[in-house]
């Protein structure tokens, strides 16, 4: 066999409190498409950040060698100048500059006088999206673009500079189906090129058809290795990544569906960009009691932007919502919550909770009116209520004065949902509940969901993880080009049925 | 066995003290006094102290209100005009043999009329406060130009100049009982009620808040109506000191008020701050002026004493975070 491009040998990497990665060594032959797979928090992410120089060399323990020579990155510059290229999960391209001007950002060509040499910057662009066989106009501007466009133009940026190693980082996150089949066999264009690849997913259908092989990691450790001539098993390589068997992940617990709770006709939502297009076009479907109902759909498919604008947070075009029998006109926030809906937003960071503030205060925010008189606040009746709740979801944290920042990701989920409990919830829309959650909360959650379930609150789900979303819920709706594609019972649903709705075909 | 507990609760006692907001400028407080005191224990005369708090409490009384309005993480930039605003519409009002007590709530209510205004635009445009308010600043100040023509309303009714003259025991003006007064408000509201809960969540997170059910809109509207009615308010009393109504008065007030807030622990990102550190804010910058003169330096410094405080104060909140921060780590281990 040939001698592996790039060799990473026993990386541990802590950060204060937790170990991120443990010990992880794995190598990369030329020509090679490897994928990296593992959960949410396995430690991907850490590993790429240190193979393109994010974390420096220094900040962890083990080594790193291209070819044979060891590599001490200082910086991501360093990282690139070794023949290392990365593709981030969000597109970080500058929307309003032209093709041309991101591929070579930072490294444009100059003229004698020392300005920047433009036809040099037009023909360099257009040589680097030759590669990929892609044909993009260089002056138009990114913003013009479909996301695919621009994950290619990120591409063309990367290739620039002449690697020898591509990262990318869920690079199809953003593309529809057809997109992700272009992507692949760019890919294996690039192959041919002598490039050899890293590929983190956990879409196992594409990494089964693109990659030579797989490195599974979970809490930060190697766990197995698979490499497509002995051919990939789904079910062991999905036990290796949740490290558990499949069925204890989502606990049943008996329930009775009860009447209609709430019910939208004819919804109308505007896109979250593009001026004068609808996202949501024509969307009518209803929820009840103790109802567990899936929203699915491709990413782009106006999932949350449905969910916002039922519960008000935004305007909806048109379409007529009913509530409990009723008719509302104009939902917000704090309408919604006071006649008993709850809403737990898809970026737990960007909306989730204030991060000025300790649990106990981020717990309440939703029930100020309940627990003051006259305006001011009752100390009594909020400590009260507050304690109940961090031990009935046993919250993590010395008390509940610590500031919500420091606690993990699913602590800070956990009070999040405390917020909701604590008012008079009649439907909870979950918005991604598990995203970026490690695997044992993950499971506490499901528990709740499936315990409030049974009390009789309809709950209504978003989740990018199928698999997910297939065990918890008792209906789907599958979303696509702005409306139902198609409702499913579950008994017919699973990932390929859901699939084939959500991408229209 | 007791010297171990004492130990203990002084552990804990310093302890709570950190993890208070305005424990850095009380220590440098005290620390600063206690310095000009051993130089000139004129500092701590009766006398003096009346005269610190009595200039503070101009100051005092917009504080509280900018201290809600930089906890949305907003900005206020008008208050020195509507100060001027409020002395002039008041002086305007007595002068023309309106009662005192008439004008005087005229004239805040103009200044209530004007933070409505800036809170509308903010709360509907969407425009950052900091262009607003600044827009607001020259507005207001040419309005006040306009009326006046740039000649101050002299004399005043001895009715309304006698006002700031009452005194408390002989010897504490009314203008300090008032802006403590309404500093105690202002922090009881601030940390007890709903509203001031309001407040903190909108500068912490304003879309988590607005999930949470919190009327942005109005809550920020309040915030800035309130402000420029305190502002208002200010100038006003400032006029009876006088004895005249100024239209050049306030000018880079705005400034100070910051300032003082920003030495007292109030976040200039939103979210953090307290009444009671911003007034120890303001009291301390009155401390400096007038340790300066007593320490014979010349007052020409002042200005560049406050810039290095300002930004040492915000270095030490800073470090104090970290600090709390690496605390909270460790409890979690």
């Amino acid at each position: 066999m040939q001698n592996p491009i790039l060799t990473v040998s026993h990386i541990t990497k802590r950060f204060t409190g937790t170990t991120a990665l443990d010990n992880v060594s794995l190598e990369l032959y030329p020509q090679e498409i490897l994928a990296v797979m593992g959960e949410n928090g396995a430690g991907k992410s850490t590993l790429m950040k240190i193979l393109s120089g994010i974390y420096p060399y220094g900040s962890y323990d083990g080594e790193i060698k291209i070819q044979d020579t060891l590599c001490r990155f200082k910086s991501p510059a360093y990282s690139e100048a070794a023949g290392i290229a990365m593709i981030y999960q969000e597109l970080n391209l500058e929307l309003d500059l032209t093709v041309a001007e991101n591929i070579l950002l930072g490294r444009y060509p100059k003229t004698k006088m020392g300005l920047i040499n433009w036809e040099q910057v037009y023909q360099d662009a257009g040589a680097a999206l030759e590669r990929l066989q892609v044909k993009i106009d260089v002056h138009a501007p990114v913003r013009s673009l479909s996301p695919s466009m621009q994950q290619l133009v990120s591409i063309a940026r990367a290739l620039y500079c002449n690697p020898k190693i591509l990262i990318l980082d869920e690079p199809t996150s953003v593309l529809t189906e057809k997109e992700t089949e272009t992507l692949m066999q760019i890919l294996h264009g690039l192959q041919k090129q002598n490039i050899a690849c890293i590929y983190i997913s956990h879409k196992l259908d594409e990494v089964f058809k693109l990659c030579d092989r797989m490195v599974i990691l979970r809490d930060g450790k190697w766990i197995s290795e698979y490499s497509k001539s002995q051919g990939y098993q789904s079910t062991r390589i999905i036990e290796d990544m949740i490290g558990r068997r499949l069925d204890v992940m989502y606990p049943k617990t008996k329930k009775k569906i009860g009447e209609e709770i709430m019910r939208i006709e004819h919804f109308c939502v505007q896109h979250p960009f593009a001026y004068g297009k609808h996202i949501i076009e024509d969307v009518s479907f209803s929820v009840r009691k103790g109802e567990i109902l899936g929203l699915a759909g491709l990413v782009g498919a106006g999932r949350s932007e449905l969910v916002s604008a039922i519960y008000g947070l935004t305007d909806s075009i048109g379409g007529t919502l009913y509530f409990d029998g009723k008719k509302i006109t104009h939902p917000t926030p704090e309408r919604s919550i006071r006649m008993g809906m709850g809403f737990l937003s898809e970026d737990r960071k960007k909306n989730g909770f204030v991060w000025t503030m300790d649990i106990e205060q981020n717990m309440t925010l939703a029930i100020l009116k309940e627990i003051s008189q006259g305006g001011f606040i009752n100390q009594s009746r909020e400590d009260k209520i507050s304690d109940e709740y961090f031990d009935r979801l046993r919250i993590k944290a010395p008390d509940k004065k610590t500031l919500i920042t420091s606690l993990s990701g699913g602590n800070q989920q956990k009070v999040i949902i405390a917020k909701w409990l604590m008012t008079k919830l009649k439907l909870l829309i979950l918005d991604e509940p598990t995203r970026g959650i490690d695997v044992g909360t993950k499971a506490e959650i499901y528990k709740l969901i499936n315990d409030l379930a049974a009390q009789g609150i309809a709950v209504i789900m978003i989740s990018s993880e199928l698999p997910e979303l297939i065990a918890m819920c008792d209906r789907f709706i599958v979303l696509g080009k702005g409306v139902v594609q198609a409702e499913l019972s579950k008994k017919d649903a699973d990932e390929v049925s859901i699939m084939r709705a959500a991408s229209c075909t | 066995m007791e010297s171990q507990g004492e130990k203990k609760r002084f552990g804990r006692l310093s302890q709570w003290f950190l993890r208070k907001q305005e424990s850095s400028v009380i220590l440098v407080l005290i620390l600063y006094c206690v310095i000009v005191t051993i130089v000139n224990p004129v500092f701590i005369s009766a006398n003096n102290v009346v005269n610190i708090l009595r200039s503070t409490g101009f100051t005092l009384i917009v504080v509280v209100g900018m201290t809600l309005v930089l906890i949305t993480a907003g900005l206020d930039l008008s208050v020195g005009s509507v100060f001027a605003m409020g002395s002039i519409v008041c002086g305007i009002c007595c002068t023309a043999g309106i009662s005192v007590w008439l004008s005087m709530l005229i004239g805040t209510g103009v200044g209530l009329l004007f933070g409505m205004t800036i809170g509308f635009t903010i709360v509907k445009t969407g425009i950052p406060p900091l262009m607003i308010t600044l827009g607001m600043q020259y507005i207001g100040r040419g309005m006040v130009s306009a009326i006046t023509k740039g000649v101050p309303v002299y004399p005043l009714p001895d009715g309304f100049t006698s006002l700031e003259k009452i005194s408390l025991f002989g010897i504490i003006p009314i203008i300090v009982p008032v802006s403590i007064l309404i500093a105690v408000a202002g922090h009881i509201v601030l940390s007890r009620t709903t509203f001031g809960r309001s407040v903190y969540a909108i500068g912490g997170n304003q879309e988590a808040a607005k999930i949470s059910g919190i009327n942005i809109d109005r809550t920020k509207m309040i915030v800035y109506s309130l402000t420029s009615a305190l502002a208002a308010f200010s100038g006003i009393m400032m006029a009876s000191r006088l004895g005249s109504a100024e239209p050049s008065t306030g000018t880079g007030f705005e400034m100070k008020v910051i300032c003082a807030c920003i030495i007292g622990g109030t976040s200039s990102f939103g979210g953090t701050g307290t009444v009671l550190g911003a007034a120890l804010g303001a009291v301390f910058m009155e401390v400096i002026t007038n340790s300066l003169t007593l320490m014979k330096i010349s007052v020409y410094w002042q200005n560049l004493f406050f810039g290095v405080i300002l930004i040492a104060a915000v270095l030490l909140d800073q470090y104090k975070r970290a600090l709390m921060m690496r605390q909270s780590v460790k409890v979690k281990e």
